[in-house]
């Protein structure tokens, strides 16, 4: 998807000499995520007006939960996409890491860190593999990843089964270790009487984290320049491969951040778990304003994509609409969102 | 940057190795399982001297639901009795499940085991294979036509009868706002039990539904809590699978909801759960015993031409699981047979 | 236009050896070559991609390679940038026999080279793009005010002012995005810049734009291979001139042995006359004759030279 980068959206159009008219606004406007805000914006209005559960504190921290579940992975998987390449595999990944900790944890009686960092581990293993695959054979990663996905699958219905006679891990709860991991991936506090998860909080450092490499960085410098046009990236010596391997790598790492977060939640895991979530991690990026061309894209916007799947999901619940329309509600939704975040788009570049 | 990271990976290693070594846990694990198993696992019914059979078993289970584990371990453990090699697959695509269908027909299998839950969709396949001359037993899904289908026998439950009875029980503990959880949308089965619960309750409560991504833990979660949020009336919360009835036992204490728990279906770690008092009960199909009746009348069909009711179904629940008889049923429950 | 020599150059990431104006002024060919190929060929197993080609560029010199599509063109560019290593010859850098891995090592040695594509992200802003791969550091930080400024100042010591070095470099012109790529090079100490096609996808304003840059350079000192097919390019700023077809060398001229309109038959009639005699002698028959009759008349009109294997040497001493 790389080559292509020069082509897709076409820069915006020029006007020469005419410097004055950039006001700041404008220039806020330009930034990848600015039509994703406007769309968060309206869709919190929305649900804040007819939904009145959606007001209280407490549900909006619930909204804000389950954006983190999504976020977290959203953020590594929008560097990858501005950086030019797709992972298929992410949402099932995060079920193999926790899956290989707590087996591993469980079968070997092990204290509960043990298994965490065998997951590690084997989640930087498989974002390395992927990224080593499409670098190496230069097959689209598109096809690569859905490759590992299908493998990921069987691997985690098969290895569970075999091991535990079982397509569900066992509960973990009782090993020592188990609380200390659970406070640090999937504790909870509360502010003012309402309770938040950790989650929304690292899910938050990370995506600061993400953007200040992005942006203040020179590996920022050179995810967008793999993504936008590879060719360019190598000619002026950026280690193309390298950098894509490690952009893998990391949406490797925070599967297995999802994956401990998931387990020590819910103390075990079903093998067949997280399937269709990676798409789930796509549209939030695209959503956010990543190009599904590379080269393109911000880890706010994609947290804010997040954001709003989270928004239309919780809301549609909050506003109690009948359940059979669900699916449609959310669908429906989410292409209001990107239609609006392609119109103010559009809108900021003409005005450039 | 790639040296750091392969020396964090190194330093990992190392860490993982040193923790091995020295740092097992003295809590819970395999180990402790081991220990209170004491050898009542697996279960074993001694072995035919009857001629070899090949049968295949295809259900419409996605992959990795837990429900259909003790399905299969039922299955395995009549073929392990009946010397019979048993072709266990599975596909919740009607489609795919078809062709599992046709393939295991095109194989001259001596005996087929399947599931309907989609009779449009697979009768046609299903009556194939009685034409040619493979027995057919149902089970579990397909209840209305299993005797149109094809199908020599059905073991199972009526999941409308199920959900009735479900319904009628929470009326008489006096629920008067009913939350039925269906973790995926348009499965006649998951459909029937809602509709179950709804004619049980009668006049006496109401139901509402909800749908959840049964394949994402953290959105089942953040559903339930938002609809025990907005609708506090909420006082009786019925899964439709075990584990997500552990997952609604943090939605419900998350909202400080007064609401109840219920479900249907068992699995080790919910009755763990009845016996703690978190689930007031589970709905139970012993799925157990329809993998196993399955197999093994076919094999009786094959050895000496028996088959079991008579032309009717033959119910294999609902039965209960409550705090009066979870002592009892927890013991299976342990070997993943419950 | 500033003088290249009000700002000094600025490159502090590759030590430039001191590109400046202290190189020879035109092809008078005293002092060692920056860059030379001596009786270089390339194969890429049976083909045979390029033969027998003799070149060199001075500091301060303009060398143009000429030709059509197919001709070599870009097999000479790939091996004086690193990309290839000659199969044949000698590449010499500085005087100095040199073998390179890779095109970091080309440009470790001072050669940089503007690909068509200029090795620029489109989507990238100017000052990203211009600082790509040499980023100024502080600490873990990138240093972005520095580099903002720095990249408009360099652009503007190469006469390109730009309202906004924020904006995506795509949506700069051919012609401007053609001379940030070369400011780029020249800011990262390049002694040696090899052009490929400048012009090639320029109306004849922007080209215009890209040939004073092109000169720009030269009276910088840097050496500057200038890949081209257009004659009417390449004159008025070439001191030497390298023709090529179908991967040999038909031609090389320092300035003062031929005139635009030489230069201009050479390419527009020589080339195609050639291969068309090529041609018809393969066809063999009647065809052959007149092949053979057309290639003698064109080496009559002293518009092309037959790729005789004893030809170029002897041209190339001709141009020392």
């Amino acid at each position: 998807m790389a080559q292509t980068a020069q082509a897709p959206v076409a820069p915006p159009p020029r006007a020469d000499e005419r410097l004055g008219r950039k006001s700041p606004v404008a220039r806020m406007l330009a930034r990848p995520e600015a039509g994703a805000i406007a769309g968060a914006i309206v869709i919190y209005i929305f649900f804040f007006i007819i939904a009145p559960p959606f007001r209280n504190a407490s549900s909006f921290s619930s909204v804000l939960y389950v954006t983190s579940t999504y976020g977290l992975m959203a953020t590594p998987v929008a560097l990858l996409m501005i950086g030019g390449e797709f992972d298929l595999s992410a949402g099932v990944a995060v079920t193999s890491s926790a899956l290989t900790a707590s087996l591993f944890m469980y079968e070997f009686t092990t204290v509960a860190w043990v298994g965490v960092l065998v997951a590690l581990a084997v989640s930087l293993f498989i974002g390395f593999l992927n990224g080593w695959i499409v670098i190496k054979t230069g097959i689209p990663s598109f096809l690569v990843t859905l490759g590992t996905f299908f493998m990921l699958q069987g691997l985690n219905i098969a290895l569970t089964q075999t091991i535990t006679n079982q397509v569900s891990s066992p509960d973990i709860s009782t090993l020592q270790g188990f609380s200390s991991s659970r406070v640090v991936f999937s504790g909870s506090f509360t502010v003012g009487g309402v309770n938040i998860r950790t989650s929304v909080l690292y899910w938050i450092v990370f995506v600061i984290i993400a953007t200040w490499i992005l942006l203040r960085t020179h590996i920022g410098n050179w995810i967008f320049a793999v993504g936008g046009h590879a060719p360019s990236a190598r000619a002026v010596g950026v280690p193309v491969g390298r950098m894509k391997i490690g952009l893998f790598m990391a949406v490797g790492f925070m599967a297995w951040f999802t994956g401990m977060h998931t387990l020590f939640l819910f103390n075990t895991i079903q093998a067949g778990q997280g399937i269709g979530n990676e798409f789930v991690y796509i549209i939030a990026a695209v959503v956010g304003g990543c190009l599904l061309t590379g080269g393109y894209g911000s880890a706010v916007g994609a947290g804010i994509g997040a954001l709003i799947f989270g928004m239309v999901n919780q809301g549609i619940v909050y506003a109690g609409w009948n359940p059979d329309w669900f699916q449609f509600f959310v669908g429906l939704l989410l292409l209001g969102a990107i239609l609006l975040n392609t119109y103010i788009r559009r809108r900021a570049e003409a005005a450039i | 940057m790639r040296r750091s990271r392969s020396r964090a990976i190194g330093i990992a290693l190392f860490m993982i190795i040193s923790l091995v070594l020295a740092a097992c846990s003295a809590t819970g694990g395999k180990r402790a399982a081991d220990a209170a198993a004491n050898g009542g696992g697996g279960v074993v019914a001694g072995h035919a001297n009857t001629k070899h059979f090949t049968v295949a078993m295809i259900t419409h289970a996605a992959a990795g639901d837990t429900f259909w584990d003790i399905i299969r371990h039922g299955a395995i453990a009549a073929a392990a009795k009946d010397n019979i090699t048993l072709k266990y697959s599975s596909s919740d695509d009607p489609t795919k499940q078809a062709q599992l269908i046709t393939d295991a027909i095109n194989s001259h299998v001596d005996g087929l085991a399947v599931t309907d839950p989609n009779p449009g969709a697979l009768c046609p396949t299903i009556q194939k294979a009685k034409q040619a001359g493979i027995p057919v037993v149902m089970f579990n899904a397909g209840y209305t036509n299993w005797q149109t289908c094809g199908g020599m026998e059905y073991f199972g439950q009526d999941e409308m009868i199920a959900g009735v009875a479900a319904g009628k029980r929470l009326a008489a503990a006096g629920k008067k706002n009913v939350l039925c959880v269906l973790q995926a949308q348009g499965q006649a089965q998951l459909e029937a039990r809602c509709a179950g619960v709804k004619q049980g309750l009668g006049s006496e409560g109401t139901m509402s539904k909800l749908y959840v991504n049964g394949t994402d833990s953290s959105a089942v979660l953040s559903s339930m809590t938002a609809d025990l949020t907005r609708a506090k009336s909420t006082d009786a919360v019925i899964t439709l699978g075990a584990q997500f009835a552990l997952i609604a036992i943090q939605a419900i204490s998350q909202t400080h909801s007064t609401a109840k728990l219920y479900t249907f279906d068992t699995s080790a770690a919910e009755i763990a759960k009845i016996k703690s008092g978190a689930v007031q009960w589970a709905v139970d199909q012993q799925p157990y015993l329809q993998g196993y009746l399955s197999v093994d009348s076919l094999w009786l069909y094959l050895v000496n031409g028996d088959t079991i009711g008579g032309g009717q179904t033959v119910l294999t629940g609902p039965s209960f699981v409550d705090s009066t008889n979870v002592a009892q049923v927890g013991k299976f429950a342990a070997a993943g047979n419950r | 236009m500033s003088t290249p020599q009000d700002t000094p150059p600025m490159g502090r990431h590759h030590a430039p050896e001191s590109p400046t104006a202290a190189g020879p002024r035109a092809g008078n060919g005293t002092g060692t070559a920056l860059v030379r190929l001596i009786n270089a060929g390339k194969r890429y197993g049976a083909v045979i991609a390029l033969q027998d080609i003799t070149m060199e560029v001075s500091a301060g010199e303009v060398t143009c390679v000429l030709g059509d599509n197919g001709a070599g063109k870009s097999t000479l560019i790939k091996i004086i940038a690193g990309l290839h290593q000659p199969s044949s010859g000698v590449y010499e850098v500085d005087g100095e026999p040199v073998s390179f891995n890779s095109p970091r090592e080309a440009l470790d040695h001072g050669i940089a080279t503007v690909y068509q594509d200029l090795a620029v992200v489109p989507l990238m802003p100017v000052w990203r793009n211009f600082f790509l791969g040499n980023e100024i550091k502080k600490g873990p930080r990138i240093d972005i005010p520095a580099m903002k400024t720095m990249c408009k100042d360099e652009l503007l010591a190469m006469g390109i002012d730009l309202r906004d070095v924020d904006q995506p470099i795509g949506t700069l012109s051919g012609g401007e995005r053609q001379c940030v790529a070369i400011s780029r090079a020249v800011h990262f100490g390049a002694k040696v810049l090899i052009l490929d096609e400048p012009t090639a996808a320029l109306g004849v304003k922007q080209s215009g734009v890209v040939l004073k840059y092109i000169i720009q350079a030269r009276e910088r000192g840097l050496g500057v291979v200038f890949i081209t097919h257009n004659p009417h390019h390449a004159y008025p700023v070439g001191d030497r001139f390298l023709l090529l077809n179908r991967g040999t060398s038909i031609g090389y001229f320092e300035k003062s042995q031929i005139t635009r309109d030489e230069l201009t038959g050479l390419m527009a009639g020589g080339a195609e006359l050639e291969q068309l005699s090529h041609e018809l002698e393969g066809a063999g028959g009647a065809a052959a004759e007149i092949g053979a009759v057309l290639g003698e008349e064109v080496a009559e009109l002293g518009i092309a030279d037959r790729p005789a294997p004893a030809a170029a040497p002897a041209t190339e001493s001709d141009a020392r």
